[in-house]
């Protein structure tokens, strides 16, 4: 087969690809930054570098694979970010872009708490917990040994029991 | 990682919290629970967590109308990366594309500015596919104990005598099913697993276009598609394994089906 349509024709499918794995990449971006526009942000740079790797892909997992990317890129931005002066208004700004869907008193109350987590322990958390990787993906996909995934789990957990412990709520659990 | 039976550590109580034990592990952390309630409550409190976490998040698992157009733009500024010809090559290859649909998945990538895009049979399967066999908690929207229940409910949105294929002689088991769009109409996804935890989807969506096809081969990679359209109903079966393997689960499938 000729070289050129093969390589179209794989080119269409990975983006087709990508794209159903935006909204799992959407919520895992949401899961890890402060406000709606910075996770927006981070999809498209996500979305970005994906298309411009895409010769990297090995052909394995491809959520793995750009989940990966995120990680990264969340790190670095990160990293950037903390030279800059940081707007301690959010919280506000959340509040008010409070949606009908479930209680905007807890997302905020959780959302802070996370807040609370250094970046390393937060992405493991949201790795585990909300995208139901395994401790060995997690691992692999942050680059460091299972047994430090363990240990960012753990500090992470307690950190946040004990911050959420202090809003002394009991959140109602919402009927679906 | 995990301790030798009898003890029960803090990773274990992770693990039990985060659904990756094994069955027997987990009744072992079970048992441990009844009898040390102090970590019975960290494990109820992290669970708690866990829950409001995900319910937390549960609302920004969606897809936007401008994700189509976000990749467009991205690849667009990557430049001459992949050229017109090529694109217009692959669609011109998208050989499903009449058949599957007016309101299915817009691909800009291959768009003209007025013209539809497409997106086969086989890359609906296999992005399907590469979506939720790596879902490890919710895999499928209705499990295998629910099998009768599945092809009835599946059946309807199809408006087909849905048969669920056993796939037992070659080692693989159900593990369940989906709703999900195929060319923008309702279509299924059946899941199964082998015993090694390698999981294959078999797709079955309406075709508009009333024909028949033999079996053509898809491949992307690891990744392989086998399909093929009998009548108004399109198939796909889609798994990371070796071409003949497949083609044996394909022609399991054929043969299973058409006598439904």
């Amino acid at each position: 087969m000729p070289h050129g349509p093969d390589d179209g024709a794989a080119a269409a499918s990975f983006e087709e690809a990508l794209l159903a794995l935006v909204p799992g990449l959407r919520r895992y971006s949401r899961s890890l930054t402060r406000t709606d526009a910075d996770g927006e942000d981070l999809l498209q740079d996500c979305v970005e570098a994906a298309l411009a790797r895409r010769a990297q892909w090995r052909g394995a997992n491809l959520r793995s694979w750009a989940f990966t990317i995120m990680t990264n890129l969340f790190r670095n931005r990160y990293r950037a970010m903390m030279r800059r002066p940081t707007a301690a208004i959010e919280e506000a700004e959340q509040v008010a872009l409070a949606d009908d869907d479930g209680d905007p008193l807890e997302r905020t109350r959780i959302r802070a708490a996370l807040e609370a987590l250094t970046p390393d322990y937060r992405t493991t958390l949201m790795l585990v917990v909300v995208e139901g990787y395994s401790y060995q993906e997690t691992a692999d996909m942050m680059r460091v040994p299972i047994g430090t995934v363990m240990s960012r789990l753990s500090r992470a957990r307690h950190q946040l029991a004990s911050r959420l412990a202090q809003d002394n709520i009991v959140p109602l659990r919402r009927s679906k | 990682m995990i301790q030798a039976t009898g003890t029960v550590g803090e990773n274990d109580l992770h693990a039990f919290v985060d659904g990756l034990l094994d069955e027997g592990r987990r009744a072992e952390v079970e048992a441990w629970l009844q009898t040390n309630p102090q970590d019975a409550e960290r494990v109820a409190s992290w669970s708690s967590q866990n829950e409001r976490i995900r319910e937390v998040f549960a609302r920004d698992f969606v897809s936007r109308g401008s994700d189509a157009e976000m990749l467009r733009r991205n690849r667009q500024s990557l430049g001459s990366r992949f050229t017109r010809p090529a694109i217009a090559a692959a669609a011109a290859l998208l050989i499903f594309a009449a058949g599957f649909g007016s309101g299915r998945l817009t691909m800009a990538t291959t768009a003209p500015p007025s013209g539809a895009a497409t997106a086969s049979l086989a890359q609906e399967a296999r992005s399907a596919f590469l979506v939720y066999t790596s879902e490890v908690r919710h895999p499928v929207e209705v499990a295998a104990d629910q099998q009768d229940h599945l092809a009835a409910w599946l059946g309807k949105r199809l408006d087909y005598r849905l048969r669920l294929p056993d796939l037992s002689a070659l080692g693989y088991s159900l593990v369940g099913g989906r709703l999900l769009p195929v060319g923008g109409q309702p279509g299924a996804l059946l899941m199964y697993q082998n015993a090694g935890g390698q999981r294959l989807t078999i797709i079955v969506g309406r075709n508009a276009e009333h024909r028949e096809t033999s079996f053509r081969l898809d491949t992307d990679g690891p990744v392989r598609t086998f399909y093929w359209i009998d009548g108004t109903i399109g198939y796909a079966v889609t798994g990371e394994i070796p071409a003949d393997e497949l083609r044996a689960v394909a022609d399991e499938c054929y043969r299973q089906m058409e006598e439904a």
